[in-house]
């Protein structure tokens, strides 16, 4: 199948399973089930995990045929959200790290919607410095016993599995005392909890493990080269929130700003039109840079951690232009009349991205250490005991 | 859309940069500085005859390479990045540009052949003191033939063999030595770029064949895409020349760029640099393929490079400290360059408004 008839594939199974995004709905109200049946039928379909290998359940295809797919998809309303994380992250560390077993177990039922996913790094104590973690497993006869809490899990509520990475050996240096374990979520030891963030919502929980046993196989690369195992999950990371970008699902984005605009006369409004030509220009040069980072990852250049750029440019984004509407709307979004709701919902949910997924300063550290080859902070804990450090006042 | 480089692209590219390293390094540069001269002339002579820079975007039936003006700005790139002073923008870009948009094809055969092998110096006269480009018409009078008025901020006008200037009327052609024609140089803010101002006084001209606003539009987009192009370069060539500096000057026991105050502009200025790259990748694409949002992708690109390029410049200037507000650093020189560059050809406002609309709001 040539990439224009897989293109063709894609629109035709959209149009007939999804709604496109010019109907009116406010964001995506579909239910678990719902959710489900729709991974379900991507994945019959043969759209889902495009370039992965067939033997996980993949459809062996390449990149060409995964952009065809992320342009047709722009356009269409998918109600795949629950599986973001799972696809995103895990599995494709699963494919990297895991065993043949592993990859066999856990990756086919994530494609085919029947098992959902979480990540779960950061803790109470620390999200930037997430190797400074204190949730601990401990070595028992048939495995491990895994106590302490995650927080900022999204989907922690409705997920099968999680990966968790936790201390194993608090002598060694941090960095050096860490794996990644595959925990079952609905194990009685498992607690989850909601948690309530600025906007009012809670998209993301609070997860604590008491005594929760997992096995010896559930350790995903080897024990104690976790660290190694989440630095390359967190880069799948910064890929999938840098490039993620769905503009028209985005009310600080350029389509929904325009429409706004528009709707109060306010187009021919000097300050207004200059604000939304500046809006455009960054978000247009958001996507070109995604594609450019695309197209090098094809042609075979090596992407390194640019994709740091793509995550902080992502994330500076929605606040600058949270500044910018407040001279647009001005008193209406005080007011949060109807259509302007989305609008501050937005506004109130944009700090978030400047620390989900690694705060705006770390991923400057990232692109000013391993991009421009600048020294790297001093550390001072690198090289001492876990056990052995100051981790708090 | 192709957004990378092509085998020949980057060839072309580490030809030009050798050529910078090797005949126009900064001390070159300095030294046209200090001199009367705004570029050159031999520099200039070798680039158009040796590289083909003059005449790569002119088409061959005019004696150019008949490449795409996206190969044009792979070799800009290099040139903007060194700060080389050239006429390359008034020539290759504007008057070429000009002539190629309008219909006058004796003009073409007279003047195209001769810019392409850099043994004539073109430039395009458009604006009056306004804020925009050719915003608001032209106060030029044309009577029997003769053009009244005057022009400002013109590149390159005290070394150019012929001037393209917009009236009302029309786009007229005027040669060096036209009676009435007096061009005044200007000491502008910017060390590198030859401008002048050019007073018409009963000054016979030749008018153009073709639709002059049209013409003034489309080499506009092409203006845009050239500045941005070697404005992103430029900005390239300020954090390059920070972050080494970063690396091997210390304070406090350390390397500074160790140091978030520092670490983080510069991480700043990379990620602006990125997506500015990336929308001029766009835009070259754009116009190279006739797209129809060329003069959209064009616009957006100026707008990110001239206003990204003005703050790398600036932040150039900072994180040197005290070295780098010294008159022998060359952080002034691109600080110049970035802000006549975001001023000149179309400023930030006039560029923003054309965005607005050319998306049709």
């Amino acid at each position: 199948m040539s990439t224009e008839e897989f293109r063709a594939k894609a629109l035709a199974w959209l149009q007939q399973n999804a709604k496109p995004f010019d109907e009116n709905s406010q964001g995506s109200s579909a239910t678990l089930e719902e959710s489900k049946a729709f991974q379900k039928g991507l994945w019959e379909a043969g759209l889902a995990g495009i370039t992965w290998p067939t033997e996980y359940g993949g459809q062996g295809l390449g990149t060409a045929e995964q952009l065809a797919f992320n342009e047709v998809a722009a356009d269409f309303r998918m109600p795949v959200g629950p599986f973001v994380i799972g696809l995103g992250m895990p599995a494709p560390t699963l494919l990297e790290f895991g065993t043949e077993e592993q990859k066999k177990r856990y990756i086919p039922p994530m494609l085919r919607g029947d098992e959902i996913w979480s990540q779960l790094f950061s803790e109470p104590s620390g999200g930037s410095d997430v190797a400074s973690l204190q949730t601990s497993a401990v070595k028992v006869e048939d495995g491990w016993l895994i106590n302490g809490q995650k927080v900022w899990t999204s989907g922690a509520q409705f997920s099968n599995f999680g990966a968790v990475l936790v201390r194993t050996d608090p002598t060694r240096p941090k960095h050096q005392g860490i794996t990644m374990f595959i925990v079952d979520l609905h194990h009685p030891g498992v607690t989850v909890r909601p948690l309530v963030v600025a906007t009012g919502d809670a998209p993301f929980n609070e997860v604590f493990f008491d005594d929760v046993h997992v096995p010896d196989d559930a350790v995903i690369g080897e024990v104690n080269n976790g660290w190694a195992v989440a630095v390359a999950m967190l880069r799948y990371e910064r890929v999938t929130i840098g490039t993620g970008v769905r503009a028209r699902a985005n009310p600080l984005g350029y389509d929904a700003l325009v429409e706004l605009v528009r709707a109060r006369g306010l187009d021919s409004d000097p300050s207004a039109r200059r604000t939304l030509a500046r809006v455009y220009a960054k978000e247009s040069a958001m996507r070109s840079y995604s594609a450019v980072l695309h197209q090098e990852a094809k042609a075979g250049l090596p992407i390194g951690a640019r994709g740091s750029a793509a995550k902080l440019a992502g994330a500076v984004f929605p606040l600058w232009v949270s500044d910018l509407v407040q001279e647009v709307f001005a008193e209406e979004l005080a007011l949060q009349t109807p259509d302007t709701l989305p609008l501050t919902r937005a506004i109130l949910a944009a700090p978030g991205y400047a620390t989900a997924g690694g705060s705006n300063e770390i991923q400057r550290n990232i692109i000013a250490e391993r991009v421009l080859g600048l020294p790297k902070d001093a550390g001072v804990d690198k090289n001492i005991p876990f056990n052995q450090l100051k981790l708090s006042k | 859309m192709t957004l990378i480089d092509t085998d020949d692209q980057r060839d072309l590219a580490s030809s030009v940069a050798r050529f910078v390293a090797g005949q126009a390094p900064m001390s070159a540069v300095r030294e046209t500085i200090r001199s009367e001269a705004s570029f050159d002339p031999a520099v200039w002579r070798r680039l158009s005859q040796e590289i083909g820079v003059a005449g790569l975007a002119i088409p061959e039936e005019y004696g150019g390479a008949g490449a795409s003006w996206s190969d044009l700005v792979v070799a800009v790139r290099a040139l903007g990045a060194g700060l080389v002073p050239t006429p390359l923008l008034a020539t290759s870009v504007l008057a070429a540009g000009t002539l190629l948009a309008l219909d006058d094809k004796d003009a073409r055969r007279e003047w195209l052949p001769r810019f392409a092998e850099g043994t004539a110096i073109g430039t395009l006269a458009v604006s009056e003191g306004s804020r925009g480009w050719a915003s608001g018409g032209s106060s030029v009078s044309v009577a029997d033939g003769a053009l009244t008025g005057t022009k400002t901020g013109v590149l390159n006008a005290a070394e150019a063999d012929v001037l393209l200037v917009s009236t009302a009327d029309g786009i007229f052609l005027v040669e060096k030595d036209a009676p009435g024609l007096t061009v005044t140089p200007v000491e502008g803010l910017d060390l590198t770029q030859g401008v002048a101002t050019v007073a018409l006084e009963n000054t016979p001209g030749r008018l153009l064949a073709g639709d002059a606003a049209a013409a003034l539009d489309t080499v506009l987009d092409v203006a845009n895409l050239v500045l941005a192009a070697e404005q992103a370069a430029a900005t390239k060539a300020c954090l390059d020349m920070t972050t080494e500096y970063a690396k091997i000057r210390y304070s406090f026991g350390q390397p500074i760029g160790i140091y978030q105050g520092v670490k983080h502009p510069l991480a700043n200025i990379y990620t602006d640099w990125a997506l500015t790259d990336a929308a001029v990748r766009r835009a070259s694409e754009s116009l190279a393929e006739g797209a129809a949002t060329a003069s959209l992708d064009a616009a957006a690109a100026r707008h990110l490079a001239s206003s990204g390029y003005v703050e790398a410049a600036k932040q150039t200037m900072l994180l040197h400290g005290g070295i780098g507000f010294t008159w022998e650093h060359d952080a002034h020189l691109y600080y110049r360059n970035a802000i006549t560059g975001n001023v000149l050809l179309g400023g930030p406002a006039f560029q923003q408004d054309r965005i607005a609309e050319k998306l049709g709001i």
